[in-house]
């Protein structure tokens, strides 16, 4: 086994455990490791979204390697950029597949006015590529919800009660008693969240077992947050035990006994340390 | 009886960092000797695997991938299986990523199944084409004009020099889509944007928190049956006849969610015993 998956092997493990000591308690391994998952992600995400957007989708259309013209203005601005660097800009335009399409200088503008503002001065800039991505994002959601959510939903769970073929009673298909819950509890939950009446009386029954439907909606929320937490909890358990093998150099072992080591005699330290009266200091 | 109150009591006392003892050691257990609890496909998981079953042979199938590392245990072994359905039935694969770390997640399943497995061609049997920024806009781009979208396939090569790729223009051209998916952007926005507003039928593989959200898709017939959780993912091994990482990860996940269960009702026990006994005095 080559030597970088080893190393590999060793990281993991180390960051694996020092994510799990936070559970005995806050200390420098979970710290180290908590840092570390930060900044290589915010790293990992900018160069994923430079190297898959930016540079082919947004240069790529304004400097073509199709349409190069050492001749013109247009791409003797892009040999001067080209002179900071070549894998970002590289000689002869940018080979992306795509046609020249100047209207992209717009998102380009708005990207960098969104850039402005870490200079406090000018940092007013941002408000405009920050309205147009809230504009845009509602624009697409209100669609979106309106048809699937909304409509989408009504005609999916409506049934006809009067239908002759639908069963009375199916835990697994359309029965006129699953139609009936999912109305009463649609009715009921949108009652308990009306508060322009006092719940009270009829409304006040009718809220009552919405938050009925709400409870065991939460519960079912529950129940699957656990079996996921569980299913991620034995996919590092296969990892670590995978690495405790002696291809690893044991290494679960190792960086199990040396935390415990660290942990257990800081433990101790502390232990023996009298407690600092805050009064007196 | 009072011993047996003071027991529980006691127990509802205990530090939580005992709990996790508790817990890690129950995972841990199945996971070194499996007990081989019987797995049996619930509905929704036969309705993924029947229409992907009732796909006319090669028809063209996008996968989305919509997950990262961090949930591999229960979204990687759904796009294993799914994979391997869909090349042994010789059914053409396009795989797509609304996540940056969907790439190698994607890139590590089509080697072990396509490559290693089935020892497809890619180019004219299956096409990775990515990741690409943007959310909901990718899926709007893929819809509308996916060729502006892709213009290069993720080893960089153009689109239109990838023979597969012929008379694929947008999202019609699909004859079904499945999307792996662990959160923002994934399934729902894929049933927003994409198949409720084309009428292309899809289905979906989610980690165990996204189950409630989805559901009500499945139920209205917006979605395809879902593959949920790791258990989903167990279910559509056992259905495929080949066992895999999810179908050993469920006797942990069992005997995990009977722990978890036990400390519920001896934790409710000591809240209502406890509160018996401050009434009484």
């Amino acid at each position: 086994m080559s030597m970088t998956v080893i190393l590999g092997a060793w990281i993991a493990v180390f960051l694996t455990f020092g994510i799990f000591s936070y559970l005995y308690k806050d200390n420098p391994f979970y710290k180290t490791a908590e840092h570390l998952f930060v900044g290589i992600s915010a790293g990992y995400w900018a160069s994923i979204f430079f190297w898959t957007q930016i540079q082919p989708n947004l240069f790529g259309r304004l400097w073509p390697s199709s349409e190069f013209s050492a001749e013109s203005l247009w791409y003797k601005i892009y040999n001067g950029l080209s002179f900071l660097s070549t894998s970002v800009f590289p000689p002869g335009g940018i080979d992306k597949g795509h046609d020249m399409h100047l209207s992209y200088l717009i998102p380009f503008a708005l990207g960098i006015m969104m850039l402005l503002s870490l200079i406090p001065k000018l940092n007013w800039f941002a408000r405009w590529g920050i309205a147009y991505t809230v504009g845009m994002a509602a624009g697409l959601r209100a669609y979106g919800y309106l048809n699937s959510n909304v409509l989408g939903q009504i005609k999916g769970t409506a049934a006809s009660f009067t239908d002759p073929n639908m069963p009375f009673f199916s835990l697994t298909s359309v029965s006129t008693f699953n139609s009936l819950v999912i109305l009463v509890g649609t009715i009921t939950g949108l009652l308990y969240f009306y508060f322009s009446k006092e719940h009270k009386g009829v409304l006040g029954k009718a809220s009552k077992v919405g938050i009925y439907f709400l409870m065991i909606s939460f519960g079912a929320s529950f129940g699957f947050a656990v079996m996921g937490r569980i299913s991620l909890l034995i996919g590092r358990f296969v990892d670590l035990i995978k690495y405790s093998a002696g291809d690893y150099n044991n290494a679960t072992l190792w960086v199990l006994m040396i935390m415990l080591i660290i942990l257990g005699y800081d433990a101790f330290k502390s232990r023996k340390t009298p407690p600092v009266n805050e009064e007196a200091v | 009886m009072k011993a047996l109150e003071d027991l529980i009591l006691k127990i509802g006392k205990v530090d939580r960092r005992w709990i996790f003892l508790v817990l890690a050691i129950a995972v841990f257990i199945p996971i070194i000797k499996p007990i081989g609890m019987p797995i049996r496909a619930t509905e929704t998981t036969k309705v993924v695997f029947n229409t992907i079953e009732n796909l006319p042979e090669n028809s063209k199938v996008l996968v989305s991938i919509e997950y990262s590392p961090s949930t591999k245990p229960e979204n990687h072994p759904m796009t294993i299986s799914i994979l391997r359905h869909l090349f042994r039935n010789n059914h053409k694969v396009f795989v797509t990523c609304l996540w940056p770390d969907g790439q190698f997640m994607a890139q590590d399943a089509l080697k072990q199944v396509a490559e290693e497995e089935f020892g497809k061609v890619y180019g004219e049997d299956y096409v990775f084409l990515g990741f690409r920024p943007g959310n909901e806009a990718v899926i709007k781009g893929i819809v509308s004009n996916i060729r502006k979208l892709y213009t290069v396939d993720v080893y960089q090569t153009k689109i239109d020099e990838i023979p597969l790729m012929d008379g694929i223009k947008n999202f019609k051209d699909f004859a079904f889509l499945f999307s792996c998916s662990a959160g923002y952007p994934g399934t729902v926005e894929w049933v927003q944007y994409a198949a409720d507003p084309t009428g292309v039928p899809m289905s979906s593989g989610v980690t165990s928190i996204q189950v409630n959200e989805v559901m009500p898709y499945v139920q209205s017939g917006q979605m395809k049956g879902v593959l949920a959780g790791m258990p989903g993912a167990a279910e559509y091994e056992a259905l495929m006849g080949q066992k895999g990482f999810a179908t050993s990860g469920m006797d942990a996940q069992s005997i995990a969610h009977l722990v978890i269960v036990l400390f519920i009702i001896l934790g409710n026990a000591a809240f209502f015993i406890e509160r018996k006994r401050s009434r009484k005095y």
